[in-house]
């Protein structure tokens, strides 16, 4: 645990949500495939009479002679498209209620990694997107009534939201902390006033055109799943200031070797503990020529991501230009897609709930128990434990799987 | 602290190649960094799909349910240790090694918090997901029930906590030597924290469980936040009384690592006095006791003290203990850990020892050394239920950053003070 690399390492950030652009690509295809195979299934299976929680579109039931036709499904590009479309409506709607920076890109990065696993024909992104926004607020500290909040955004009711939260939850596999970028700038710019010889004028205006970028191009994009949040900052400083940025790697990756009475390394290197502690050779290697141009070309690849999605691009998204000639003709498709069983997040939390209430209608060895006879709970276990009952339920529908073991 | 560029190290480069991962559910097993072995995984994709569909209904699994069926899966569910309001707790087994033991915290749905997920669930998730030390308590796997329940599945700590092991003055005897070996464990805890940018806000004696082997674990991160930027208000309504340092009780909106410490320091001088140090039974109780034990806080050994919001000490000023007193009461320590304590227990915060700086202090290489942990004075029996119920508890005080339900009764106590004489 020496480095601060050893540490990002630990990080969920790291372990759960960071990928190569191949490894990300793949996953979006392998959700697209597997909601076309569900939604297929459900369709087909589905007799169009009793299908309560089917949405009101006819498009997608089959003919009433029951020959089914399938709707055409979106592809993975059209998907990605919608994603950032909804990103983009994420960080209005977060402008919109005068959220924190961090809570809107928090919530920003739970959206994306949500529609990793989860194909946007599964689950409705205009719904998901507000429960990002809450979900975003309290990963970050701060915890909102959701009656006031839903009022945010005029609605009456919490419902969808709070119905949504543990899906988004278990969407992101139960890991709330994002790391962002925002303070790596401030060091940034700390680093770069202590050099001495920059202009203020020029730091200043580098940090606030910086500052514009992280609010938005890093969090439309992939960037979050491929970069660390300094080399994200250093894009973005990149953009803004592209001298600015390579003097603070030059500055950074530049090893002198030690005087030996002065003990005085670069002035910035020698503020580091986990390099100082390290032998001089260590130094040398990790703040050597290599490094340096590692990370040269890792910002700059990052830089290139950026760059497709300036803040300016804020104005694209949300014009009605763009939505009639890009988005509308997918969306049209989408409402004919859906999934016809979780489209509708109360509804599926209810029959969820249903299920659950129905399986243990036996009495848990847990929780109900406590309660008394006065049947099971929400808070019955479900799992582990039951297996005897399992098999009693035979046919339970909800566990597809069967029992455990 | 800042993250600055010099944080760049050389394997970022080459962060993203160097990975073989490739679907998720391989992601996921490797991800679970837990001794138990995803053997038993199946692979969502193989199974055909509706083959399982019930028609009519159609609740199949999709990619993520299905990972968190497999996550639930590894893991038997054994008898329970203990139930609370907040949690249940059950003794678990992984399913491919019934001798990997776990321990389960399946936090229940609060009825009486309507707005989601409760507070203490987000904090604890959010920190356990990225602390992974040995003295911090580890946190192997999360899984949902379907009645959309969290439980944690967390090592199994048999040996009780260490309030315990103070209060049973009759049968556990333990020595410098023991407290040090505790002390230090604690103190890499809270530093690890630190280091990370959380603070813990909630150390406590019962808060510090203990492993087989005797390891000591900081667990309950129910009350933990990140480190706030400068200028955003936090709650001063946190950690449990006794353990409160006074920059809280007097209300301060921002702070640091600072108070963690200050709850370091009293356990410290728990385990030497075998008592509470502190135990007030109420605010105004706790900083007058504060004030007779510790010292009077003003404007002198804490310039600006006088103008935080809820600043009301006695009026009778009892000046800064000094090392000879501390050594009368708290000697066992030896003159440097008395040392320690008192940097630990310094009234400005600004003053304060801290973790870093604890774990550099003097008393660390004096005689005697820290006892190897296996070799620690333990409880015999018992520990099993008493894991069950430090789980399950809710935290000493639960109040959201935003919520100011509490001000009215610290102002109340401004009217108050004559009574705790």
């Amino acid at each position: 645990m020496a480095t601060e690399d050893a540490r990002y390492r630990q990080s969920s950030q790291f372990r759960l949500w960071s990928f190569s652009p191949s490894q990300l690509g793949a996953m979006r295809e392998k959700a697209n495939l597997l909601a076309r195979a569900s939604i297929s299934e459900r369709l087909l299976s589905a007799p169009r009479s009793n299908s309560a929680s089917a949405p009101t579109s006819n498009a997608n039931t089959p003919d009433a002679d029951g020959t089914s036709t399938l709707p055409e499904f979106l592809t993975p590009s059209e998907e990605a498209l919608l994603v950032t479309f909804y990103t983009s409506e994420l960080l209005r709607a977060g402008d919109h209620a005068e959220m924190a920076d961090e809570i809107k890109a928090t919530a920003a990065a739970f959206f994306r990694r949500f529609y990793i696993t989860n194909s946007i024909m599964t689950y409705p992104p205009q719904e998901m997107l507000i429960v990002a926004l809450f979900f975003g607020c309290k990963a970050e500290g701060s915890f909102p009534r959701i009656t006031d909040f839903v009022k945010n955004f005029g609605r009456e009711s919490p419902e969808e939201v709070l119905a949504g939260e543990f899906l988004l939850c278990q969407g992101i596999r139960f890991a709330f902390d994002v790391k962002h970028p925002f303070r790596a700038l401030r060091g940034a710019v700390m680093d770069l006033r202590r050099i001495g010889d920059i202009e203020h004028t020029r730091i200043d205006s580098a940090e606030r055109r910086a500052r514009e970028i992280l609010r938005f191009s890093p969090l439309i994009t992939d960037a979050y799943f491929h970069y660390t949040p300094s080399q994200i900052m250093l894009a973005a400083l990149s953009l803004a200031d592209r001298g600015l940025a390579e003097r603070l790697i030059q500055e950074t990756f530049h090893f002198v070797h030690p005087q030996p009475n002065s003990g005085a390394g670069t002035p910035m290197a020698t503020d580091t503990p986990s390099a100082s502690s390290l032998p001089d050779s260590d130094i040398a290697t990790i703040i050597g020529p290599v490094i340096r141009d590692k990370v040269l070309g890792t910002v700059e690849a990052c830089r290139d991501m950026l760059s497709k999605e300036p803040p300016e691009r804020r104005e694209h998204w949300s014009s009605k230009v763009t939505y009639k000639a890009q988005l509308q003709p997918i969306r049209k498709k989408l409402n004919k897609c859906r999934d016809p069983d979780r489209w509708n997040l109360v509804e599926l939390q209810r029959s969820r709930r249903e299920q659950v209430l129905n399986k243990s209608g036996g009495g848990s060895d847990d929780g109900g128990s406590a309660a008394g006879p006065a049947g099971p709970s929400k808070d019955d276990d479900v799992f582990g434990g039951d297996i005897k009952r399992r098999k009693v339920a035979k046919g339970a529908m909800d566990d597809p799987f069967g029992g455990a073991l | 602290m800042a993250v600055s560029p010099l944080i760049v190290h050389p394997t970022e480069g080459t962060l993203l190649p160097s990975r073989p991962l490739s679907s998720p559910l391989k992601r996921q097993q490797q991800a679970t960094h837990s001794a138990v072995a995803s053997s038993n995984g199946t692979p969502a994709l193989a199974r055909p799909p509706g083959q399982d569909l019930q028609a009519g209904l159609g609740m199949s699994l999709d990619l993520v349910e299905q990972m968190n069926e497999d996550e639930k899966r590894k893991y038997v569910k054994g008898r329970k240790l203990g139930e609370g309001t907040y949690a249940n707790v059950y003794l678990g087994h992984a399913r491919h090694d019934p001798a990997v033991r776990v321990a389960i915290k399946k936090i229940k749905v609060q009825k009486e918090f309507r707005d989601g997920l409760a507070p203490d669930a987000v904090r604890e998730l959010k920190h356990l997901q990225e602390l992974h030390h040995p003295n911090i308590i580890n946190l192997l796997s999360v899984f949902s029930s379907k009645d959309q329940n969290l439980n944690l599945v967390l090592e199994y700590l048999p040996l009780g906590d260490l309030e315990e092991l103070i209060r049973d003055v009759d049968h556990v005897r333990y020595g410098a030597a023991d407290i040090k070996a505790w002390m230090g464990m604690l103190t890499r805890a809270v530093w690890f924290c630190h280091d990370n940018c959380v603070l813990h806000r909630d150390i406590k004696p019962n808060n510090l469980l203990i492993a087989a082997d005797g390891e000591v674990k900081l667990a309950d991160f129910g009350l933990a936040r990140s480190f706030a930027d400068p200028g955003r208000k936090m709650t001063a309504n946190v950690i449990t009384r006794w353990y409160r340092p006074p920059e809280l009780l007097f209300g301060a909106r921002h702070y640091s690592g600072a108070v963690d410490v200050w709850s370091v320091g009293l356990v410290f001088a728990e385990l030497v006095i075998r008592a509470p140090f502190l135990p007030g039974n109420s605010e105004v109780e706790q900083i007058a006791l504060i004030c007779r034990q510790i010292g009077t806080p003003t404007d002198d050994n804490w310039p600006g003290v006088t103008q935080l919001k809820e600043y009301t000490v006695p009026s009778d000023v009892t000046p800064v203990w000094d090392k000879s007193a501390y050594m009368g009461r708290f000697g066992a320590v030896g003159a440097e850990g008395v040392d320690l304590l008192m940097r630990t227990l310094a009234l400005d915060p600004r003053k304060r020892i801290t973790a870093r700086e604890m774990l550099e202090h003097r008393w660390w290489r004096t005689e005697p050394r820290p006892t190897r942990k296996e070799e620690l004075p333990r409880k015999q029996d018992g520990g099993e239920d008493k894991m069950g119920s430090d789980l399950k508890r809710r935290n000493g005080v639960v109040e959201d950053e935003n919520n100011n339900n509490a001000r009215g009764a610290k102002v109340a106590r401004k009217l108050d003070f004559g009574a705790t004489k």
